[in-house]
């Protein structure tokens, strides 16, 4: 028997794939964006995803974000959402074309990782993991927001360098605005990256002293986090003092982004130190 | 009994603005001109439409011949112009014609610029006034709304009103490529010559922020300058002000290139990055050709702008076609619905017709009938009620078929007149001896 929130899951990654089917072909045959549609698709699917988080979590007893296949579920929960925010308020909605699939893939992977609700370890067992997960999850959308934004901008930049425009494209985003959308997510998304390191130190911190005191301050999860952090400030602080911008701060954005994958793939995945398995 | 539309009109197509403005039809004399034209006689419903670029009138009544030949003295008379003068450049279209050209007027497709905006709202607004005025009727009702509709399926089917179809407007659709708003920039104006002059005044009228020109010969940038109320800058100055154009237009008459990839990397560093957009209206090209590979620089030059131009030509034309092919469908459907119409009347005799000898029928077997008790009375009314439908169950479904295809034209309303003898008065009780 499938459980119900797996159900809901797929239900979310099927209208995720129909809105994925609807921003490509239309940019791919550069016809308009069918808006309406494609946001009625996005929001159906994000009230599914929402539907299988708090189905789960009501079962399990505790924010289902603890093992890798629900993080990924969390996470592409939260691209769909802050994407559907900020498109309200920036004309990026063909920046579904880059976020949708991402996000698909997300929740593909999560309704085929997820297994059944399992009892939390103990030590998990605390006020901080929504807290610190939330965070990390929510700077990590950001982040995923931000290489979207900057794949975009790729793509955007080339065709206007190879003169292909094709007359005007006038659902495409303009470069400035893709730029400023990358930069402005990268920031936030390092806030929040920032708060989820802290909040892991003083979660840590509490959860292995005493008799259980481990060493965690090499645990690779937090190694790979702190590095795409510094990453980040650094082209940040290039992006303000140095004035890199454009395609440069775009590609930087990308690879930025890359480690954080590596950290999320890599180190979860493969099950190495304590957020091995684990989130 | 047949409602016949005519349209006839002159627009930018056929006369020249002269004329035009002559019988042009001002906002504050069109209720008059409304309630004027409904009071001829064969009028039934009238409207008008008149912009700057057409004056039409678009009047039903029953006899098209008789009107094709009434509007147009109305239209001179009304404006004191010769009729010569305007029937040489009239239009008159006679029912499906006329239909399709408000169709496509609507759309836009008979436009001086094909598929801008504008023109469905002033139709829209002056059919509000036909309205208000009372001289539109159901057939014009309904004759503009579905023009409206037509429009809208037309401008959200097809992607007419978003082609760029001059290389100004190009240029203006790839800055919006690059700069998400456009009132915040500046262009540069590289020699003041009348292509980058017309060019440098197309950024400005969609909605550049400010303007600098410099050429060769400071004079002619001053006066450029002060027409397009820009800044005139000195031509030994140029790369000082280089890094302040977000939009950089050369249209400059030199054998060697006036900016290197050099001097954009320079600009483009004190810009702090800031993309730049160049175009190239020279021949030969005033601006090294490397720009376009340097970092956020983008060059276009006049071959590229008209290859935008041309694809959107040919996209253009080809949108116009599947456009009219919309509207000749929805022109199919408008007619077959007005003809629907001008049937109805014949099935409505039909009926009442058939009626009328059904009451006869029975009045006459009044004294037979009494003997009957209510229930067997009703129990007849029923009986003969049915039996006249089940008669004229298959005439009717079948004029109404014609109708529909035919019209008035359709032989069938012919024969059903003529059999049912409907054209001539009820007699009273003549046939007796059948």
């Amino acid at each position: 028997m499938t459980p119900a929130d797996l159900l809901l899951l797929r239900g979310a990654a099927g209208l995720y794939f129909v809105a994925t089917v609807i921003a490509l072909s239309a940019i791919t045959t550069r016809r308009a964006l069918p808006e309406r549609l494609l946001r009625w698709a996005l929001a159906g699917g994000l009230a599914l995803h929402a539907a299988s988080l708090v189905w789960r979590s009501a079962t399990a007893g505790y924010l289902a974000v603890a093992n890798f296949g629900e993080a990924l579920s969390f996470l592409g929960l939260l691209l769909v959402a802050t994407f559907l925010v900020i498109q309200r308020r920036l004309p990026v909605l063909a920046l579904a074309a880059v976020v949708v699939p991402l996000a698909f893939g997300l929740t593909l992977a999560a309704s085929a990782l997820k297994g059944g609700v399992q009892p939390l370890p103990p030590v998990l067992h605390s006020v901080w993991l929504p807290v610190h997960v939330g965070l990390a999850i929510l700077g990590d959308a950001l982040l995923a927001l931000a290489c979207s934004a900057s794949v975009l901008y790729l793509v955007q930049d080339r065709r206007l360098k190879a003169h292909r425009v094709r007359g005007v494209h006038p659902h495409f985003p303009s470069l400035e605005t893709l730029d400023r959308l990358s930069h402005r997510s990268v920031v936030w998304g390092l806030v929040l990256l920032t708060l989820a390191i802290l909040t892991g130190i003083v979660w840590a911190h509490e959860a292995w002293r005493g008799p259980r005191a481990q060493n965690w301050v090499l645990d690779p999860k937090l190694v790979f986090t702190v590095g795409a952090w510094a990453f980040y400030v650094v082209l940040l602080q290039g992006r303000m003092a140095g004035g890199w911008r454009g395609r440069f701060a775009a590609q930087l954005t990308i690879a930025g982004f890359a480690v954080i994958v590596l950290s999320l793939v890599g180190v979860n995945a493969l099950g190495l130190g304590r957020h091995g398995g684990l989130f | 009994m047949e409602a016949s539309i005519v349209l006839i009109g002159l627009s930018h197509h056929t006369a020249p603005v002269e004329l035009r403005e002559r019988v042009a039809v001002p906002n504050g004399r069109l209720d008059g001109t409304l309630r004027e034209l409904v009071r001829l006689p064969g009028v039934s419903e009238a409207a008008i439409v008149s912009t700057c670029n057409r004056v039409e009138v678009i009047a039903c009544g029953p006899d098209g011949e008789a009107l094709e030949r009434m509007l147009p003295v109305f239209l001179a008379e009304r404006h004191g112009v010769a009729v010569d003068d305007v029937t040489s450049r009239l239009y008159v279209h006679r029912d499906r014609e006329a239909v399709r050209h408000l169709f496509r007027v609507a759309a836009s497709l008979d436009s001086m610029v094909v598929g801008e905006p504008q023109i469905l709202g002033q139709l829209k607004e002056q059919y509000a006034r036909a309205v208000a005025v009372g001289s539109s009727g159901p057939v014009l009702h309904r004759c503009f709304h579905k023009s409206f509709s037509v429009a809208k399926r037309v401008r959200t089917g097809t992607r007419l009103a978003e082609r760029a179809v001059s290389v100004g407007t190009a240029a203006i659709g790839l800055a919006k490529e690059i700069f998400d708003r456009l009132d915040d920039k500046t262009a540069l104006l590289l020699g003041a010559g009348t292509m980058g002059e017309l060019t440098a005044r197309q950024l400005l009228a969609h909605g550049i922020g400010s303007l600098m020109v410099t050429s060769r010969t400071f004079e002619r940038a001053l006066t450029v300058a002060r027409t397009l109320h820009g800044t005139a800058i000195p031509f030994d100055r140029l790369l000082r002000h280089l890094a302040f154009a977000d939009l950089v237009v050369s249209a400059l008459d030199v054998s060697e290139p006036a900016l290197r990839g050099a001097h954009i990397e320079a600009a483009l560093r004190e810009r702090r990055g800031r993309p730049v957009f160049l175009i190239d209206l020279a021949v030969p090209r005033s601006l090294d050709p490397a720009i376009n590979e340097v970092d956020g620089a983008y060059l276009y030059d006049i071959d590229d702008l008209q290859q935008v131009v041309a694809e959107n030509r040919d996209a253009r034309a080809w949108e116009a076609r599947r456009a009219e092919a919309m509207i000749e469908g929805e022109v199919e459907t408008f007619w077959a619905w007005l003809r629907g119409r001008a049937v109805a009347p014949t099935i409505a005799d039909l009926r009442a017709h058939a009626e009328r000898l059904r009451a006869r029928e029975l009045e006459r077997h009044a004294g037979l009938l009494a003997a009957l008790d209510p229930q067997q009375r009703e129990e007849l009314e029923r009986l003969t009620r049915r039996l006249v439908n089940k008669i004229l169950h298959a005439p009717t479904a079948a004029l109404g078929r014609h109708g529909e295809s035919e019209g008035l034209d359709s032989p069938l309303v012919h024969a059903a007149r003529e059999l049912f003898a409907l054209d001539e008065p009820p007699e009273d009780g003549g046939d007796d001896s059948t």
